[in-house]
């Protein structure tokens, strides 16, 4: 089984609306072998992989891919689902798969939805290397494949705080683009984008950030406004500690001012000799001792987003009782490890306790006189973490004060989305009866404790982060207009984007004849693909985009945007050129060209050249409306759509005309077109008509456009 | 000499509106005129000759010690480079015991000066050595660590310029400009605007160049490459001449450019290596590095940047050459001067190597040496401003790019022959976007002109005639400062603003108490305009406050001064006559704003005399409207709000308001006189600021003062059918204010039960007593629990003291606690009768109060 040539197609393309990955695989004679005249074939693949029995295929049920396998199918269909198995057990959970057989004999396209082209081309390759040991009854080690699998998907793809984020969007049906490797994220297109990067947005502020990794600086601050702290300061001796937990009030903490993992902290401490004996001890770990007010109760996490509080978690303490017979390490397997919501992985809400790697865990244990190996006494009660598992959910019970002071937290830090720390005992009773304490700000919250919590109601705050980047009238889109056809792209393409330049937008423009920002020619030559038209919409000066695409394009690489508000078919002539993706008729060429009419919005407009028969069926995969242009008004397509209220554009008695239901505009003369040159330029006239198909679909006025038409001349 | 305290005083203040450093000194008889003694005047001059004179010419009289280390410690900061101008020493009561008062800039340089300024001093007196030298030195280098570095301050002194005020949040350059609702930071030039994501961005040089490409902006294509060879590959695919550098370094480390062969590429490959393990090569740009710095959307500066080189001359090794470059007068060491000098450290020498030179080379003459790969000014190199001469097509692909990344200050890096020709033209391109760009080459560029980048950032953060100011409202007096600052703030509330109000009670964000306590001085008034919740302020400006650290606020638009009267809290801190504490008082007065409004008793001759210190307008309020003072100023057609029968009348020349004293519920009908003045001054307050008078009306007859909302301000019970009632005044004044109100009411027998706070004279305590023994038949006397410092009985003895020459009290009994003296005083009343509770502990006493209420 050899692969030809794989690619990745980066939007819709001619099999689905999604990214995919496309590999043309020669099967050799292997057609000669299907499924079920390969001894022990099926046994192994399904031992192998036994969650295979899940896929329907085309059969519709579970098993329906197990029935094919034993009917007897080909290499290239295995290999789709046994890709689309790997992606799953890597953890890029996938569905849509085909696989279709090319005119060539023993070549096939095998095609899988892909969420990212590398993970999903280490699968396929796996995936080959799987099926062909099969084959030949070889040994693989499926294991470590998926184990492989799963960690190059773990680098690749989004962490599951962006994930929630941009599946957010998704659901709002904002588009987004990831912009790196890491999670750089743009949502939306051109002009109306925001970036996100994990729990961050182009709206956080870079000087928030830095005063809330200022941990001194934001206590200041807080403060100042009033809102609740551990108050405290710097002592210089043991005792200036006694005299600072005095006007604090005891009980209070001393610690290293720079320490970490809970080194050299004492809490509670309620005597002088208990804060001198503390300060000894925080001054061998830092360069300097604070005391602060020990804050009694359970620390939460308060995530404010656009000035609400939206989720609330729970800290709680772990410990386990000593049976006089194990270790410390082992009660923690024990007694808090077999929680079966504890684990390794990003999908677990509680993470596993490792006493040995923990160097937070491990002091806390040795503050209480023990090391992870010895074994206290039966009954004994040792505390493993202190509010190490904030991950119950509380969302419900916050007090409206509570709420308030974690928002008033966040905007005197001035960030956008901030996770706010606060120790409480109660977090459903006021804030300032319990004296509660805000400890800290952060920036770029993580989100996985709001989404996974290990108790409670997932949160929607992927949603509430777009609801606030995104306000309800606004849908992160601009207008693209999305052309293609045989001939003519290009000119109309150019006069729509005159267009919408005369309306006054700053117009990105991908064609044959270049990239163009503003009206200015950026780039030269042929930019008529996919990758000229991502970098359009990745501009954040751009108003408006219109992107052609050829057959070659959307073939080999998919398109660049998920929908359109306007596509504009111009024609199907002939298959030439594409031969290479085995595409050798009209009806074929068909096939692809539609992709850019199956985008149209709901709301948006296909234009359609209502003299080309293949182009004119396109108008039933439209789910917006549809614009039929024609050079003769009077042919049945256009006076049926008509009659149905339709719009359309044609000629008549020398005059473009506008149409709508019955009701006709005279737009402009031929005659005093220039592109048509005195009539020197006759098939410039479909693409007059559907330049103006578009400019009306895109709401212009009648005089720009006809303005726009009368000045605009070809180069 | 000695020096019993220091304070820095951080606003306007007593004596100026500079900040600046208080100190008290005692000096023995021969220190009161040392001045005298030519000795050490020339001990003294010799030590330091800059002191200059030490007092004004044609001046006679003793100089103590306290002029020296005032005139010392002024002439050491002027001579550490500070601009610092005022000073001055002042006699106390005390024989020999002076105030000295010295501006600073930075306050540790302040304290640091005066530090020094005695060790001079006690040298020249003693005629040890002094080291002014290493005392300059210190001086010199604290400043420079404590000053606004030259990017902030460019920032800071054009906000300052447009009035708009500012405050450091950090030692560092995190500044805060404006008050309140209307704040906004800067940290050096990164506003709180710039964002976070395109700073990472602007980090990130490959998704840098991939979004720059993406907005047309011209880029030097290449590659990240995984070790050298793949580097050699890269570079043969990019074409020579490239590039090699670190993926992620800042500052032009670890870059080589122009590299053409493999020896050089493998050098290049280490250095860079040596500071990150990603490495990127790319196409080499020909030309000078230019800096265009973007500021909200517009190039507002343009330098070209070079390296620090020098050219030979066919005589002089290389060594040499740079010597010759380092002794212009114009290099030093650090950021002080326009350039840096050039250093001959590692990174000289390996740029040498690729040169094929060694620091004892002799480069042929004209041969350009360059001695490092970056312009930067403090490596040496230098910066030439070319803002004029850039083409509006370059201009425009720096702002695309700024623009694409999302930065709304950037230092856009260049390559190019010319900025003056467009850099599709030349090949040049963009090869770096700087979030928080320096600014130091376009403020004080190497050659040419400098450009007033702080001014640009400012308009893009304020529009024009935005100062960023919230109305502020400073109220100052001996009685009804909390009360009418309640009374300002309500009016403002039912304007819509949020109010941030601090009093003697707390501090208090749209009436929520944030703060307990005596919150009356500026630390609380400046957390008030940290506050981003705060659209007005009003201020009770105590005298404490002012004293000890001077204002929080530059300026007000509304200072009120209630009264100065006889007089409270005399005697301390210097301030002994009540002529002292009116020039404390007046200090709010001094500092409103030209536009602003000072609202003044006329019917308080020390009140009426600080008129003459406001550069703003006044609003004279008073009961009687034919007082003199009222009468002229109401003739020359000015603000005046006086009582006419049962209304409160504001009128300015002919136009008059009206308010019926029954519509304003604190006077109680009319009947309390000290609230009638409350009222008055803070309607004349509201009107200052514009509130509409619909809103004033309203205000006034909705403000309750009750326990909830003025605890402690004359609050009115009915207990068991007598009236009681519930104040916290303490000083002859407020207490003259109550008995007359007082008087007003109707009652069988009138009781008062009261302690003195212990931090009054003596003869105020027993004053209040000789008062209220002349009005009520009972006094019970309590011993307050604030003794501030008093003996056991001190206070009670005192208070009996008052009561010898009382005419109307016929019992007076002495008990120990607050609580224990109310209940007393509640067990004896009947109805018809009226008992004045004087507290003192005001939340805890109310409190008791409300539960014996509740239980009758």
């Amino acid at each position: 089984m050899k692969f030809l040539k794989v690619m990745p197609l980066h939007g819709p393309n001619i099999w689905t609306y999604r990214p995919v990955l496309e590999a043309w695989v020669d099967i050799g004679e292997l057609e000669d072998s299907p499924s079920n005249t390969i001894p022990g074939f099926y046994e192994r693949l399904t031992s192998w992989l036994p969650s295979l029995e899940e896929h329907r295929c085309g059969v519709g049920e579970k098993g329906g891919f197990l029935l094919r396998l034993r009917e007897g199918t080909w290499p290239g269909h295995i290999l789709e689902h046994v890709t689309i198995e790997l992606q799953n057990l890597a953890g890029m959970q996938t569905g849509f798969g085909k696989a279709r057989e090319t005119s060539t004999r023993g070549v096939y396209k095998v095609v899988v939805r892909s969420r990212h082209a590398k993970v999903s081309r280490e699968c396929m390759d796996a995936a080959r290397d799987l099926v062909m040991a099969a084959i030949e009854d070889k040994p693989f080690d499926v294991p470590a494949t998926i184990t492989r699998l799963r960690d190059i998907a773990d680098s690749y793809c989004l962490g599951p705080s962006t994930a929630c984020i941009v599946d957010a969007a998704t659901e709002r049906k904002i588009p987004s683009v990831r912009l790196n490797e890491g999670n750089l994220v743009q949502l939306g297109y051109g002009a109306s984008q925001h970036r996100i990067w994990t729990a961050e947005t182009d709206q956080t502020s870079a000087i928030a950030e830095s005063i809330s990794s200022d941990k001194n600086l934001t206590k200041t601050l807080l403060q100042a406004c009033g809102v609740p702290v551990p108050e405290g300061r710097l002592v210089e001796s043991p005792q200036d500690a006694w005299e600072a937990a005095e006007e604090i009030g005891v009980p209070v903490v001393v610690k290293p001012v720079d320490g970490n993992h809970g080194r050299g902290v004492t809490t509670e401490l309620m005597t002088r000799a208990e804060v001198e004996s503390a300060y000894q001890l925080a001054l061998d770990e830092g360069s300097g001792v604070i005391v602060e007010r020990f804050v009694r109760g359970n620390e939460h996490r308060l995530l404010v987003v656009g000035g609400k509080v939206v989720a609330a978690a729970r800290g709680e303490s772990a410990s386990v009782t000593g049976d006089g017979r194990s270790t410390v390490a082992e009660l923690i397997d024990q007694q808090i490890n077999t929680d079966p919501r504890r684990g390794t992985t990003d999908a677990d809400p509680l993470n596993l306790i490792l006493a040995d790697e923990d160097s937070a865990v491990k002091f806390e244990i040795m503050r209480q006189g023990f090391q992870p190996d010895s074994i206290p006494p039966k009954g004994k009660q040792v505390l493993i973490q202190r509010n190490g598992n904030v991950a119950f959910d509380v969302t419900d019970q916050v007090h409206p004060s509570i709420a308030a002071a974690a928002a008033l937290a966040a905007r005197i830090v001035g960030l956008d989305i901030a996770g706010v720390d606060m120790v409480v005992e109660d977090v459903s009773r006021p804030f300032v009866e319990q004296r509660g304490a805000i400890v800290e700000v952060n920036a770029g919250p993580g989100l996985l404790m709001h989404l996974k919590p290990a108790d409670g109601k997932a949160r929607p705050v992927g949603q509430a982060i777009i609801d606030s980047l995104f306000p309800a009238n606004k849908s992160g889109r601009i207008p693209i207009v999305g052309i293609t056809g045989t001939l003519g792209k290009s000119s109309v393409a150019r006069l729509v984007s005159r267009l919408l330049h005369l309306s006054g937008k700053y117009v990105g423009l991908t064609c044959k004849d270049g990239l163009y920002l503003d009206q200015r020619q950026v780039e030269k030559g042929d930019r008529a693909s996919c990758g000229s038209a991502h970098k359009v919409l990745l501009n954040r000066s751009v108003d408006a985009a219109v992107l052609v695409s050829s057959a070659q394009s959307i073939l080999s690489e998919g398109m660049a945007y998920d929908r359109c508000q306007v596509g504009i078919v111009t024609n199907i002539i002939g298959a030439e050129g594409l031969d290479n993706f085995y595409i050798h008729e009209p009806d074929q060429v068909y096939n692809v060209l539609r992709t850019q009419v199956d985008i149209v919005l709901p709301d948006g407009v296909a234009v359609l050249n209502a003299q080309d028969p293949l182009v004119l069926k396109m108008a039933e995969l439209c789910d917006g409306s549809v614009t039929l242009f024609s050079q003769d008004p009077e042919i049945s397509a256009v006076t049926e759509h008509r009659k149905q209220g339709g719009r359309a554009v044609f000629v008549r008695y020398g005059s473009v005309v506008m149409a709508a239901g019955k009701d006709e505009t005279t737009l402009v003369e031929l005659a005093s077109i220039p592109l048509l040159k005195g009539g020197a330029a006759i098939h410039q006239i479909d693409n007059v008509l559907a330049a103006v198909g578009a400019a009306w679909a895109l709401g212009l006025s009648q005089e720009l456009i006809r303005t726009g038409i009368e000045t605009f001349k070809a180069e | 000499m000695e020096v019993s305290r220091i304070r820095a005083l951080r606003g306007p203040n007593l004596w100026s509106r500079h900040t600046a450093i208080e100190a008290i000194v005692t000096c023995n008889d021969a220190e009161c005129s040392i001045g005298d003694n030519p000795d050490f005047e020339a001990r003294l001059r010799a030590r330091f000759p800059e002191i200059g004179f030490l007092q004004p010419a044609g001046h006679q009289g003793g100089i103590s010690v306290a002029h020296i280390l005032e005139v010392a410690a002024l002439n050491l900061q002027k001579q550490a480079g500070c601009t610092v101008t005022f000073s001055c020493t002042v006699q106390t009561v005390e024989a020999g015991t002076y105030q000295v008062v010295v501006e600073y800039g930075e306050e540790a340089v302040g304290r640091l000066a005066f530090e020094i300024a005695q060790t001079l001093c006690r040298s020249a007196i003693d005629d040890t050595s002094f080291d002014l030298d290493s005392a300059l030195t210190r001086l010199r280098e604290l400043d420079e660590d404590e000053r606004l570095g030259p990017s902030t301050g460019s920032i800071v002194y054009a906000a300052l310029a447009r009035g708009i005020p500012y405050r450091r949040l950090t030692s560092g350059s995190m500044v805060q400009f404006g008050w309140g609702s209307q704040q906004r930071r800067i940290q050096a030039a990164e506003t709180d605007d710039t964002s976070a994501i395109a700073q990472s961005i602007a980090q990130d040089k490959e998704l840098t160049k991939k979004l720059l490409d993406a907005a047309g902006v011209p880029i030097p294509f290449g590659r990240p490459v995984l070790d050298e060879d793949d580097a050699w590959v890269a570079a043969a695919e990019i074409g020579f001449p490239v590039v090699v550098k670190p993926q992620d370094g800042n500052q032009g480390k670890g870059v080589t450019v122009n590299i053409v062969g493999r020896d050089q590429l493998q050098i290049a490959y280490a250095a860079a290596s040596a500071i990150s393990s990603s490495i990127m090569v790319e196409r080499y740009l020909p030309g000078h590095d230019y800096r265009l710095l973007v500021v909200g959307g517009k190039v507002v500066a343009a330098a070209r940047r070079d390296p620090p080189q020098v050219i030979g001359d066919g005589t002089h090794s290389v060594r040499e050459l740079v010597e010759i470059v380092n002794s212009d007068p114009r290099r030093s060491e650090g950021h002080a001067t326009a350039l840096t000098k050039i250093r001959l450290d590692e990174i000289a020498l390996a740029r040498l190597s690729i040169q094929g030179f060694t620091v004892d080379s002799i480069p042929p003459k004209g041969s350009r040496v360059i001695l490092r790969n970056n312009a930067n000014l403090s490596t040496g190199g230098s910066a030439t401003d070319v803002t004029d001469d850039v083409h509006p097509e370059v201009a425009a692909r720096a702002v695309a790019a700024a623009q694409m990344i999302g930065l709304d200050i950037c230092g856009v890096d260049v390559v190019c022959d010319s900025v003056l020709k467009p850099l599709e033209e030349q090949g040049g391109g963009v090869i770096e976007v700087n979030a928080a760009p320096g600014l130091r080459m376009h403020l004080q560029p190497s050659y040419g002109k400098a450009r007033a980048v702080g001014e640009a950032i400012i308009s893009t953060m304020f529009k024009a005639g935005d100062d960023a100011r919230i109305p502020v409202v400073a109220v100052s007096g001996t009685n009804g400062k909390t009360t009418t600052v309640r009374l300002i703030s309500h009016l403002l509330r039912q304007n819509g603003k949020r109010v941030g109000m601090t009093n003697s009670d707390g501090v208090y964000i749209e009436n929520q108490r944030i703060d307990t306590g005596d919150c009356s001085g500026p630390k609380s008034a400046r957390n008030v305009l940290l506050h981003p919740d705060v659209d007005a302020a009003v201020f009770e400006t105590a005298r404490g406050g002012v004293l000890r650290e001077g204002l929080a606020f530059d300026r007000c638009d509304v200072a009120v001064v209630t009264n100065i009267g006889i007089g409270d809290h005399l005697g301390l801190s210097y301030i002994h006559t009540v002529d002292d504490l009116a020039v404390v008082k007046r200090v709010v007065v001094q500092n409103v704003a030209p536009t602003g409004t000072a609202v003044l008793n006329a019917a308080d001759p020390m009140v009426v005399k600080m008129a003459a210190s406001c550069p703003g307008s006044v609003t004279f309020f008073a009961s009687d409207c034919h007082h003199p003072v009222m009468a002229t100023h109401r003739t020359k057609g000015l603000r005046v709000v006086y009582l006419d029968g049962k209304e409160v009348v504001a009128a300015e020349g002919v136009i008059e308001q009206r308010i019926a004293l029954k519509d304003i519920p604190l006077t109680r009908n009319g009947t309390i006189g000290f609230q009638i003045e409350n009222a008055m001054a803070a309607i004349a307050a509201a009107w200052a600021l514009g509130v509409d008078w619909k809103v004033i009306r309203a205000g006034v007859a909705t403000f309750v003062n009750d326990a909830a909302t003025a605890p402690g301000r004359f609050n009115v019970y009915d207990y068991k059918g007598a009236t009681l009632i519930a104040d916290y005044g303490h000083n002859p004044d407020a207490i003259i204010a109550l008995v007359n109100a007082i008087d007003n009411m109707s009652a069988k027998r009138r009781f008062v039960v009261i302690s003195g706070a212990g931090d009054r004279r003596d003869e105020d305590i027993s004053q209040q007593t000789e008062i209220l023994g002349n009005a009520f038949d009972e006094v019970i006397l309590y011993q307050d629990q604030c003794q501030r410092g008093r003996a056991d009985g001190e206070v009670l003895a005192l208070l009996q003291q008052g009561l010898t020459k009382a005419t109307r009290a016929k019992k007076v009994e002495e008990i120990r606690g607050e609580f224990a003296a109310t209940d007393l005083a509640l067990s004896r009343l009947k109805t018809g009768d009226l008992c004045l509770i004087l507290i003192d502990q005001v939340d805890e006493a109310l409190a008791h109060i409300s539960k014996r209420i509740a239980e009758a």
